[in-house]
């Protein structure tokens, strides 16, 4: 960072405006356009859906938790946001466990002559419209495709594929649509690591799974948080790619909420499952948060280097 | 965020010199980073794959999109044709062009703000901007649908641009304060002591510095807008769509060239795109990873 030196001099002149002035219209966009919509979702999920009889949307006069109810106690409702809940877990893991490599090798073993060529190459098909990389594997797992033909010619399978409209398309398909999510994060952190703190650890006799292990992961931390988060949340959310993939068994709980609003015209319990699904994005990365505390506690007493009788701080 | 200073980045230079003779002197034994690199391209094949075979069945000259039938542009001719991809597909281009000046415009100055005149504001307003990056899209087009309702806003074109407009501002914020933070105030202050006028230095010095990352953020907004599905569903009318709504009710039906052959056509609208604003970036002296940062919204 650059260091940015106070002029005494250098005072702007004219009438001082409040310095968020200048932010006043995006203050107003966002609470116009995002904060009350917000609220008034958490005031609709009180609500009931009204009789046909009338015009309105959402009736408010008697205010209830009817909907969560629905939403956590249906068993189908809440069969659904259990298998959100594993599926968006388990691909976060898996972009985690795929991606680090990659972001790792490029960080630290990719000189800078190709370094931007393979940026771009990992950049574009995360540019390139969410529909056709959704689609697009549908031409690729289709049973009648050819990739199925020949694995079934090579007699690596016996018949052709079936993944279509199933929760492991759901799986791979997310998996695929955040990877990259995953990958520029960490690539970030890692990057921007000094290779002498490398250097360092394995001169002072640290191997390399050690300095790994030691060195390179913590400092990477702040990346995989993001990583994670930022994989996490939207999959949560997810409701184009089950719908594209996963046909009528891929449901996840942002199908649900879709449903309700799309073709229920249910807005009360639809507003109500979305609350659920935030609760339940929260109160997953709270325990994750926790877990990830105790375990760094736990790690940290074990490998705690014991300095010996150095007197303490200077 | 995305700044260097020249030593860091003269340290960098040095560091990627000794990186690369160091991987040449132990190519040899070092199975790590072959496995990386065969890992690493079998997740850019992996990332590739689908991508590719909407473009080459594009090309199937025959009416069963799987069943290939010889080369072909038949498809491009019936998406070309069909009036909806036309009406929808103008939509897209309108609603992507207005939000992204909503967004440049809002972006901007908010950005400035906090690059400049940063205070105690600042934490309650970039927590703001965090929470519109995260919350799931899908809340977000529920809650714009309702809030329209609501409101009784009727125009299906404002309802998607203020939808698509949120998001692409927040972004657009982020990536001017970034480019600003990181360009010493003392330009701007010299300015001032040469006897500029607020108003001159702002127009002089700091419009001219910020350019890049404005037409960065422009064009970014304007590329989300036009791959958006999720908001679009939940706010788009009957007469006023986008084209990835069409396409996306359009796959519901089954699999069809003109699909295939349309999305072909916007990638590379989106390509074109995402290559100009990596240009005029590297062209006003970002590097890859200052690039790439921008480009990925960190």
């Amino acid at each position: 960072m650059s260091v940015v030196v106070q002029v005494p001099g250098g005072q702007r002149r004219g009438p001082r405006l409040p310095k968020f002035t200048l932010a006043v219209p995006s203050w107003a966009w966002y609470l116009l356009f995002f904060v009350l919509p917000l609220a008034i979702i958490v005031v609709y999920s009180f609500g009931y859906k009204p009789g046909a009889t009338t015009a309105s949307s959402i009736g408010l006069d008697r205010l209830s938790l009817d909907n969560y109810r629905t939403a956590v106690g249906d068993k189908v409702f809440a069969s659904t946001f259990g298998a959100t809940l594993r599926i968006a877990t388990v691909g976060t893991l898996l972009c985690l466990a795929i991606g680090f490599p990659v972001a790792y090798w490029l960080a630290t073993r990719v000189g800078a002559r190709w370094r931007p060529l393979m940026l771009s190459l990992l950049i574009v098909p995360f540019w390139t419209s969410y529909l056709l990389r959704t689609f697009g594997w549908r031409l690729v797992l289709a049973g009648r495709g050819f990739p199925s033909q020949i694995a079934q010619n090579i007699g690596l399978l016996d018949h052709p594929f079936s993944i279509l409209d199933t929760r492991a398309a759901v799986q791979l398909g997310v998996v695929y649509n955040y990877l990259p999510l995953m990958i520029f994060p960490l690539f970030v952190a890692l990057d921007r690591l000094d290779p002498a703190l490398r250097e360092a650890s394995k001169d002072l006799g640290a191997g390399r799974l050690r300095t790994f292990l030691q060195v390179t992961v913590p400092l990477a931390a702040p990346g995989v948080v993001a990583g994670l988060l930022l994989v996490f949340i939207p999959l949560c959310g997810e409701y184009v790619t089950p719908q594209i993939l996963g046909g009528a068994k891929g449901f996840m709980a942002g199908s649900l909420v879709a449903s309700q609003f799309l073709e229920a015209q249910n807005w009360a319990l639809g507003s109500a499952m979305a609350m659920v699904l935030i609760g339940m994005i929260l109160a997953t990365i709270g325990v994750a948060a926790l877990a990830a505390l105790g375990l760094r506690a736990i790690v940290r007493t074990a490998w705690r280097v014991d300095v010996g009788d150095t007197g303490g701080p200077p | 965020m995305t700044t260097q200073t020249p030593v860091a980045q003269a340290a960098g230079r040095a560091r990627a010199r000794a990186g690369t003779a160091g991987l040449r002197r132990r190519r040899r034994i070092d199975g790590p980073a072959v496995s990386m690199r065969v890992w690493a391209a079998l997740v850019i094949v992996f990332l590739y794959l689908p991508i590719l075979f909407v473009v080459f069945y594009s090309f199937n000259r025959g009416r069963v999109l799987l069943t290939w039938r010889g080369f072909g542009t038949n498809w491009y001719a019936t998406a070309v044709e069909n009036t909806q991809i036309q009406h929808t597909a103008l939509t897209s281009l309108i609603v992507g062009a207005l939000s992204a000046l909503i967004a440049i415009v809002l972006g901007s100055l908010a950005g400035i703000a906090l690059a400049r005149r940063g205070g105690r504001w600042t934490r309650p307003f970039l927590l703001l901007v965090f929470l519109v990056l995260v919350t799931p899209e899908i809340v977000d087009g529920i809650s714009y649908l309702i809030w329209f309702v609501r409101i009784d806003l009727g125009s299906g074109l404002l309802r998607l641009v203020i939808g698509h407009s949120v998001f692409s501002s927040a972004v657009t914020t982020l990536i001017v304060q970034a480019r600003l933070s990181g360009l010493d105030e003392s330009l701007e202050e010299a300015a001032a002591d040469l006897g500029a006028t607020p108003r001159q230095a702002f127009r002089d010095i700091t419009v001219p510095l910020i350019m890049p990352a404005v037409l960065a953020g422009g064009l970014l907004s304007f590329t989300f807008s036009l791959d958006d599905v999720i908001v679009s569903t939940f706010v788009s009318t009957a007469g006023t769509s986008t084209l990835p709504v069409y396409i996306f009710s359009a796959l519901r039906l089954g699999l069809k060239g003109d699909i295939a052959a349309i999305s072909t056509v916007a990638l590379v609208v989106t390509l074109t795109v995402l290559g100009l604003t990596a240009l005029v970036l590297r062209r006003s002296g970002e590097s890859a990873e200052e690039v790439t940062a921008t480009l990925t919204g960190g």
